[in-house]
């Protein structure tokens, strides 16, 4: 235990005196936080709106269609699913409307009223759905208005407005965690591989060897630096950009702070693991450089940080969903920005455990004193 | 410290094979308690890699190494636990300071020092705040002693202390090593500068090929030369070059 503190404390002396490290861990994360956060990619892209199709008829589907416009000119960003499911989009952001398509839609002879649900911060996005809206019902009432006279009044549409006031804080809050995330996947891999590189190369490792410290004493005494590190981190990237970009973190609750906390843990020790067997495999920081490169590059896109995994292909996003940052980047978002609790979360914490597991496995088997 | 006893290392019958070289082939010697041990060779004779095993850094393919009564591959950890090391090679934390690097190994024996203590004997304790970094050559292998000391050893291995210095930082470390053994410390070094195995050490292991070819103190090594006729080719004189370069730089460290 005394051995342990010794080399904890000795190595957490060592990771604060280097200012370059620093620079990694905090500044860099920030000033990518801020130069996105100051984009506003909403402005370019067409509002996303939930649809919920209790009629599943072939009128509700041409509806539906025509709503989402052709190739040439497309109007709405349709997302479908369970009423619960579109609402809470509808609530934290994801989505600007929900549209309710009653079951009795396209049905002869019944007056089917459509329910349009808005988030009333967005007016200028509510504006352009509702003309939207109107503008294809329009279209298809006149449609239905080619037949005969007898059953033009009985097939009628109306729209009913309502509004809820939801907490999404858009691009901006959902920025924060992301990069929050790939800050972690950062700090764990790159301070794990280049010291312990650093020290192997150097004979760092090799001297300790001779002492009578077993290799579990060094790295735990390694792996709880980084996890403090991490948490520190984590928290003031969270803080500071919550701060600069105006945002709120966890809708105000506290305890997101401790979730957070726990999902900075887990993904630190991901991170490190990768970067033990990483830091085992390498030789020298040339080697280890290009290595721990290949590994985060790929992730830092394909994980969601800067840009929802919606706007990439599918065949892509059927891999990218089970990458490791992908799962800490979910995670972190859904405490920070969409109102959940560790509790609540499933498949990130499954996804991250089963990550950890396999890391470790390969670490153990590839650490070397030289 | 732990019981005494005499002799202080037993090495029967190592060996040691890497892939198609033979490293150490059939190495036995002992080393009584309080001398200065010497091993001398070439380059890849056999020296690093039996010190190594004494140490209990690399497992020997057989034989054994027995220090101060403990067998290394049966507890290399409590072996490890009463030596000192010095490799041919250190290296140390960098952004720590000179005191701090010897606190932690001080605690990775769980020995109560006092850092500066431990430096004052190697002479560093004026850079105690210095990093490894910036200390020159002979000082980094004055701190790497330093650091072999924290465990009060009772064997102190030195790897090629003075390989790369300068002759007065050697002169220097010479004396370092004489006041380590008048404190009581059993050591065993290597080298291969034949000047400083006849100065510092009380017997020699002349190392070749992996094998010991001849073990003496180094008068007796000498006198056996000169009894089979041997006549040196040059005059010997009073005063080597190194005297030469000394006495026109001076005895003072330049670190």
């Amino acid at each position: 235990m005394k051995i342990y503190l010794a080399l904890t404390v000795a190595s957490l002396k060592m990771y604060f005196r280097n200012k370059q490290a620093l620079f990694w861990a905090l500044f860099f994360p920030l000033l990518i936080m801020i130069i996105f956060g100051m984009m506003n990619f909403n402005k370019y892209s067409s509002p996303n709106v939930g649809i919920y199709d209790a009629a599943n008829n072939d009128a509700s589907q041409a509806l539906i269609e025509a709503l989402k416009g052709n190739s040439d000119q497309k109007l709405l960003s349709v997302s479908t699913g369970t009423l619960d499911e579109l609402h809470h989009e509808l609530e934290f952001g994801s989505s600007r409307a929900v549209i309710e398509i009653p079951a009795n839609y396209g049905i002869p002879g019944e007056f089917a009223e459509i329910k349009f649900i808005y988030d009333e911060r967005f007016q200028q996005e509510r504006a352009v759905i509702a003309t939207i809206l109107e503008k294809v019902t329009d279209a298809v009432f006149k449609e239905a208005a080619q037949v005969p006279d007898e059953y033009r009044v009985e097939n009628t549409i109306g729209i009913s407005d309502s509004v809820i006031t939801g907490q999404g804080q858009g691009f901006k809050a959902w920025l924060i965690p992301g990069v929050a995330a790939m800050a972690i996947m950062q700090t764990g891999l790159f301070t794990v591989v280049f010291t312990l590189v650093r020290f192997k190369s150097q004979g760092v490792l090799r001297r300790l060897k001779a002492t009578p410290i077993g290799a579990a004493h060094f790295l735990a005494g390694q792996l709880t630096t980084k996890a403090i590190v991490v948490v520190l981190q984590t928290y003031v990237l969270v803080i500071v950009g919550a701060v600069v970009l105006g945002v709120s973190v966890g809708g105000g609750r506290l305890g997101a702070w401790f979730d957070l906390s726990i999902l900075a843990l887990l993904g630190g020790a991901l991170f490190i693991a990768i970067g033990l067997a990483v830091s085992g495999w390498a030789k020298n920081e040339e080697t280890a450089a290009p290595i721990a490169n290949i590994i985060t590059m790929p992730m830092m896109f394909l994980s969601g940080v800067f840009f929802p995994l919606s706007v990439m292909p599918d065949w892509l996003t059927r891999w990218s969903q089970y990458l490791p940052l992908t799962y800490l980047a979910d995670g972190m978002r859904a405490i920070t920005v969409e109102g959940a609790s560790i509790t609540t979360l499933g498949g990130e914490l499954i996804g991250l455990g089963v990550w950890i597991s396999i890391s470790f496995a390969i670490a153990i088997k590839m650490f070397r004193w030289e | 410290m732990t019981t005494a006893i005499d002799p202080v290392i037993v090495a029967k019958d190592l060996r040691k094979k890497y892939e198609d070289i033979t490293a150490v082939n059939g190495i036995s010697f002992e080393v009584r308690r309080g001398e200065v041990f010497g091993m001398l060779g070439p380059n890849g004779a056999g020296k690093t890699t039996t010190i190594e095993i004494l140490e209990g850094m690399r497992d020997a393919d057989s034989g054994d190494a027995i220090i101060n009564g403990i067998n290394v591959k049966d507890d290399p950890i409590a072996v490890k636990a009463m030596i000192g090391v010095q490799l041919q090679q250190n290296a140390f934390f960098d952004k720590l300071k000179l005191s701090e690097i010897v606190d932690l190994y001080a605690k990775l024996y769980l020995a109560k020092v006092d850092p500066v203590e431990i430096l004052s004997r190697v002479g560093l304790d004026n850079r105690k705040n210095a990093q490894y970094a910036e200390l020159s050559g002979g000082q980094k292998q004055r701190l790497s002693i330093a650091v072999a000391l924290v465990n009060d050893p009772v064997v102190l291995f030195l790897d090629e202390p003075t390989t790369g210095l300068d002759p007065q930082a050697r002169r220097q470390l010479w004396e370092l090593v004489r006041k380590i053994q008048a404190d009581g410390a059993t050591i065993v070094l290597t080298t291969h500068y034949m000047e400083e195995a006849e100065e510092l050490c009380d017997r020699i292991a002349v190392v070749e090929n992996g094998e010991i070819i001849a073990l003496d103190t180094p008068d007796a090594l000498i006198d056996q030369l000169l009894s089979t006729g041997f006549k040196p080719e040059k005059r010997v004189r009073e005063a080597t070059l190194d005297d030469v370069f000394l006495n026109l730089t001076g005895h003072d460290l330049r670190d």
